[in-house]
């Protein structure tokens, strides 16, 4: 602690903040544009990864979502997802009922999970809930083993009921996880200016203060939680459409980490952009390193401890840079 | 009756063994956090490759070396990893606790990497050099190999209280737990007390990794599948306890054993699951919580 000065940094409030706060709205309001028109352009294989990217940017999301709001991590977000990916799956095959029937249950049931988990360690740090979150990634894959009568085990089951009836298939997987994820963000940016989202922030960056306020820290812990499994349930519904399958090889132990990692790269963001980096970061590197694999978990540490290590040095390298030349 | 007592003497013997080698994963867990407030999730994948590498160095795959060279080296080399993942997060630790969390999500994903490219995904066995016999006490059947992990958990954990309790480091180490702030007033260097207790946690976990390997077989996710139990058994004793810890460990092993006997061994992970839930609902800090008089 020794070796940090004791000037505070200065805020960044002046005119090229809002400058650079219009041009990065443009900037998402082309990525939009650009991402609804290209199906038109790419061929299909890419569509369909697009698809399965903005699934994961979802994830990516809720992941997000848990470390800004209520500074946790969570390495198993895939238990929503597969709660949310399981509903749809089941409930097309077994009832055939499509997609806009079967999401509003899918996220009900990933909030529901969300706060049902996050009760038990309601009152302590936020280590514990990481910790849990271990556990429940590795019961993941074997709970939907087991549960082969529902799950269809090690094979999965095929998503196949169409959304609109007579839409080419794989631009209805594509869109569909689009909308999703815009829906999804613009819930977000709705909720940073909420008195909620106000509220839940204020718990987790002054405590003692929310308290004061009435905004009470086990509703808020809470909150999060379910908000949070909300989404990654969402994540799972749009796997399941975008990617037609859903067997217990997507929500493996790994895959949990994975969407840690791709929070970590997106730099918590929440936005589109942001949202974007981080699933594509999970979907487009697999499958550049499909033939060698072993890579994978090499090149994604190495990521995540750069973002993390860039984080913390970078401020401090430009505040040295400014200082030297305000002296000279 | 007599039947369920004759089953029930050898599971929880043979679930105290395995519960001693997951106390050595919590442990290490625990000393971490205790002084860095760190959880550190590259544990069980660290280990996993120190597993590889004793293999790698004893079996010819790297080096042929004799079994006890071949853990000598892993161990140096296991301290060398220590000492860079340390270099890695120190920086995070004094920033924020959940950065620095993050950051050994990333060392472990390294360290898997590692493994799966210098071993491949196959599996392997390593076994311990430890003399085959058994004998029956009171129709229970004790091998060479409970009594080694035994007693290698007895010194181990032995040796390190009496480290913790009764050296200038140990005494460091606790001061650094209890308050960092006073402990770096009073000239303490937190860096090299965090520095021990990631080599320490380092090497225990290698021992952990090496005992528990021969009861099942060497692949990629067994020692970091063990790690789990570890957590475990950190979080029933409330995470920053090291008698709470052991407790901990002994007890996770001895339920997990009933569980796979009585209940069903495809359900184990879930199981674990439910035992953290229910832990953390019932001794939020701990089991050893209300119990007075500890202070490792």
């Amino acid at each position: 602690m020794s070796d940090q000065n004791v000037s505070l940094p200065l805020s960044p409030v002046d005119q090229a903040g809002w400058r650079s706060l219009i041009s990065a709205q443009v900037g998402t309001w082309l990525l939009i544009a650009v991402a609804l028109c290209l199906p038109l352009v790419v061929a299909g294989s890419w569509v369909f990864a697009l698809g399965i990217c903005f699934a994961n940017a979802i994830g990516v999301l809720s992941v997000s979502v848990l470390v800004r709001y209520g500074g946790e991590v969570s390495i198993g977000h895939t238990f929503f997802s597969a709660v949310g990916a399981y509903t749809v799956a089941i409930l097309d095959t077994r009832f055939g009922i499509p997609l806009w029937l079967s999401v509003p249950p899918a996220l009900a049931l990933g909030v529901v999970a969300g706060i049902l988990f996050a009760w038990p360690s309601r009152r302590l740090s936020g280590i514990y809930l990481a910790v849990s979150t271990l556990a429940l990634a590795l019961a993941v894959p074997e709970i939907i083993n087991n549960a082969d009568g529902l799950t269809g085990g090690y094979e999965g089951l095929y998503v196949s009921e169409p959304l609109v009836p007579g839409v080419k298939m794989s631009l209805q997987r594509y869109y569909a996880a689009l909308a999703v994820l815009l829906a999804v963000t613009y819930g977000l940016a709705r909720l940073r200016r909420s008195r909620q989202g106000l509220a839940l922030l204020l718990s987790k960056s002054h405590p003692a203060a929310a308290d004061a306020f009435g905004a009470r820290q086990v509703w808020a812990r809470v909150a999060v939680m379910g908000i949070s499994g909300g989404i990654a349930a969402l994540c799972g519904a749009m796997l399941a459409f975008a990617g037609s399958t859903v067997s217990p090889s997507g929500f493996t132990f790994w895959a949990a980490i994975f969407l840690l990692v791709g929070s970590v790269v997106s730099v918590y963001g929440l936005t589109f952009p942001r949202a974007l980096i981080g699933g594509a970061f999970l979907t487009l590197i697999p499958q550049f390193l499909s033939a060698s694999g072993a890579w994978i978990p090499v090149l994604y540490g190495v990521a995540l401890l750069g973002v993390i290590l860039a984080g913390h040095y970078l401020p401090r390298l430009t505040q040295a840079m400014g200082r030297r030349k305000g002296g000279a | 009756m007599s039947d369920i007592l004759r089953d029930l003497f050898p599971l929880v013997w043979s679930g105290m063994i395995t519960g001693c080698l997951y106390a050595l994963g919590a442990l290490g867990l625990v000393m971490i956090f205790k002084c860095s407030r760190v959880v550190n999730f590259s544990h069980g994948n660290v280990a996993g490759f120190a597993a590889f590498l004793i293999y790698g160095f004893s079996s010819g795959v790297l080096l042929e070396l004799s079994w006890g060279a071949a853990v000598l080296l892993t161990i140096i080399a296991i301290i060398a990893i220590a000492f860079l993942s340390y270099a890695v997060v120190s920086p995070l630790v004094f920033e924020s606790d959940l950065t620095a969390t993050i950051a050994t999500l990333g060392i472990g994903l390294i360290a898997q990497g590692a493994t799966l490219l210098i071993f491949g995904a196959d599996i392997v066995s390593l076994d311990l050099p430890v003399p085959r016999f058994s004998t029956a006490v009171l129709g229970l059947r004790i091998t060479g190999y409970d009594l080694t992990v035994l007693a290698v958990a007895v010194v181990t954990i032995g040796a390190l209280f009496f480290v913790i309790d009764f050296t200038k480091l140990g005494i460091a180490f606790r001061a650094i737990s209890e308050n960092p702030f006073a402990a770096e007033v009073c000239g303490l260097n937190l860096r090299s007390v965090h520095l021990f207790a990631w080599i320490v946690a380092a090497i225990l976990g290698v021992v952990g990794a090496l005992l528990i390997v021969p009861t099942t077989f060497l692949s990629v996710t067994t020692v970091a599948a063990f790690m789990l139990q570890a957590f475990a058994a950190a979080v029933i004793g409330g995470f920053a306890s090291l008698p709470g810890a052991l407790v901990g460990g002994i007890l996770v092993g001895v339920l997990m054993n009933l569980f796979t006997f009585y209940v069903s061994p495809e359900y184990s992970s879930t199981f674990l699951l439910g035992l953290i839930m229910l832990a953390l609902n019932i001794f939020p800090n701990g089991i050893l919580a209300r119990v007075e008089g500890f202070r490792v």
